[in-house]
């Protein structure tokens, strides 16, 4: 039982290692393109929003 | 030679957090400054949210819980996760659907009048204000206890630092810094965790088990039913859509990002919560018994760490603060202008922006000031979360709803709602030992869905007597 616990306490720090990777490797694409993100401040919010059909 | 390295390691962490907000860029417009250009992709959605609720009351607060009470906190915590995931599937696209809205306000606003807008502006200023001053303390906790420095010197680097790249970057500074001190902390703290577990903890893993089950035990014995009960309603509800949040949820490029945004926000907090509490309770084994809560954590890493490893903890400690703090004092400053100042005066675009940078540092100014009137980092956060639950929650999640809510019902539940959170509030400062915080939420929140229920029933009896006539 103590093992179990062990195993999944390390499984949760690694996927939380996993997730800060994943968001510093969005960082890092963000900060590369000129420091701004894509800009759609000219698409209405019916244009962004129409790229998902079911929300 | 120690001495050096940590110094190097904290100048280099100092200057790649400054090259990452130089890089964010100044906002040119409100909307800029606002709303990111609802530009803002998952990742970045996902990780603002994360830093932005992962601050001292779910690091420092929880580790010392974890410290006490064992697993009892960890399932309070889950509490929050659900609720997360709750809002990413019913109530973020809902929010994210409305058109031209900048802040919560602007919902309620769209949902019920210009009034309840307002109200709502003010309860959102008023509690983005308050959780500021609740991270300035942790800042403070931090820089006195580790470097010595006096506490209202601690509280001006912190909030300082932090006001300077938020006033003139706004939300897309804030979730560029986030998303940095994000990894930082979600790196570098797990990692603390399993060279803690591999080559600190004494006795393996029965002795960690062992230590948890005995914690355990002390917390729910020495924790009531009914504390247990507002413990949870508070996390469930506390937090939920508070400004910070409203605006990442508003500032997704789609409704798709805004859902898919909070409920992997709501997955990581519980392995979060986790790393936490199994922090806390492996310091069991290693630091006195005494230690004070708030304390542990930075005991544990000073214990373990080697000198280099501690400086660099510490500054990823102090990123946890300011990546909290940047997000309140932005949505603050964005509630303020959009709530507040725009329903009764056409601004142009340079004017907000102008409002939303002067109110971002007097808004920090007041949290600044407020700061030695904290309790603890805990009972300040569910004092905060009593305020938002009771005064906002009900107006807002049955407005998203409903396909006629009555601006009558809005101003009542937000008016009742703060009035009964503001007396429980009171109350448990002239009698401390009468009343527990977590148990205030519960009387509060009943008081403001009960004031909903009647002004909503009161607007439509009046509506059909109208119609009568």
């Amino acid at each position: 039982m103590s093992v179990i616990i062990m195993i999944l306490v390390v499984i949760v720090a690694l996927f939380a290692i996993v997730s800060g990777l994943w968001v510093a490797r969005a960082l890092i694409a963000a900060i590369s393109h000129n420091g701004s993100l894509p800009d759609t401040q000219n698409n209405t919010d019916e244009q962004n929003n129409n790229q998902d059909i079911k929300s | 030679m120690h001495t050096v390295f940590s110094v190097a390691v904290v100048v280099a962490y100092v200057v790649v957090l400054t090259f990452v907000a130089w890089r964010a860029r100044a906002a040119h417009e409100f909307k800029e400054f606002s709303l990111a250009r609802r530009a803002l992709p998952l990742a970045l959605v996902f990780g603002s949210l994360a830093a932005t609720y992962v601050g001292p009351g779910f690091s420092i607060a929880f580790v010392g819980r974890g410290f006490n009470s064992g697993l009892l906190f960890l399932g309070i915590g889950l509490a929050y996760a659900v609720q997360n995931i709750l809002v990413g599937l019913f109530v973020a696209p809902r929010l994210r659907r409305l058109k031209g809205c900048h802040t919560l306000g602007d919902a309620i606003g769209q949902k019920y009048n210009r009034d309840c807008q307002v109200l709502a502006g003010v309860i959102s200023v008023c509690v983005c204000t308050f959780l500021a001053a609740v991270m300035a303390h942790a800042g403070k906790v931090v820089l006195s206890d580790v470097f010595g420095f006096p506490g209202w010197s601690s509280v001006i680097i912190i909030v300082g630092v932090t006001t300077l790249y938020t006033t003139f970057g706004g939300l897309r500074a804030s979730v560029i810094t986030d998303a940095f001190q994000f990894s930082a902390f979600a790196i570098l703290l797990p990692i603390m965790l399993l060279f803690v577990l591999i080559f600190h903890l004494k006795g393996g893993a029965a002795v960690f088990a062992a230590e948890a089950i005995d914690a355990t035990s002390a917390g729910f014995s020495s924790t009531s039913f009914i504390e247990i009960i507002g413990l949870v309603a508070a996390f469930m509800l506390g937090e939920t859509l508070i400004p910070p949040y409203a605006n990442r949820a508003l500032a997704s490029r789609t409704t798709r990002i805004s859902r898919n945004g909070f409920i992997l926000a709501g997955i990581f907090s519980m392995a979060w919560f986790m790393v936490m509490v199994a922090l806390g309770i492996s310091a069991r084994t290693i630091i006195p018994a005494g230690t004070a809560e708030d304390f542990v954590l930075l005991k544990l890493v000073k214990s373990v760490m080697p000198a280099e490893g501690y400086a660099l903890l510490l500054v990823v400690v102090v990123s946890i603060v300011m990546s909290s703090l940047d997000s309140l004092l932005n949505a603050g400053a964005v509630a303020f202008t959009q709530d507040i100042v725009k329903p009764f005066a056409k601004v142009p675009d340079n004017k907000a922006l102008t409002i939303g940078r002067s109110a971002t540092i007097i808004i920090a100014m007041i949290a600044a000031s407020v700061v030695p009137f904290v309790p603890s980092i805990i009972e300040g956060l569910l004092i905060c979360y009593t305020i938002w639950a009771s005064a906002i929650l009900p107006a807002l999640i049955i407005g998203l709803w409903i396909k006629q809510p009555r601006p009558l019902a809005g101003i009542l539940s937000m008016g009742v709602g703060i009035a009964v959170a503001m007396i429980a509030i009171i109350c448990l400062f002239v009698f401390p030992s009468l009343i527990d915080v977590p148990a205030i939420i519960i009387p509060a929140l009943g008081a403001g869905l009960l004031a909903y229920v009647a002004g909503h029933w009161i607007a439509k009896i009046r509506e059909e007597r109208q119609i009568c006539q």
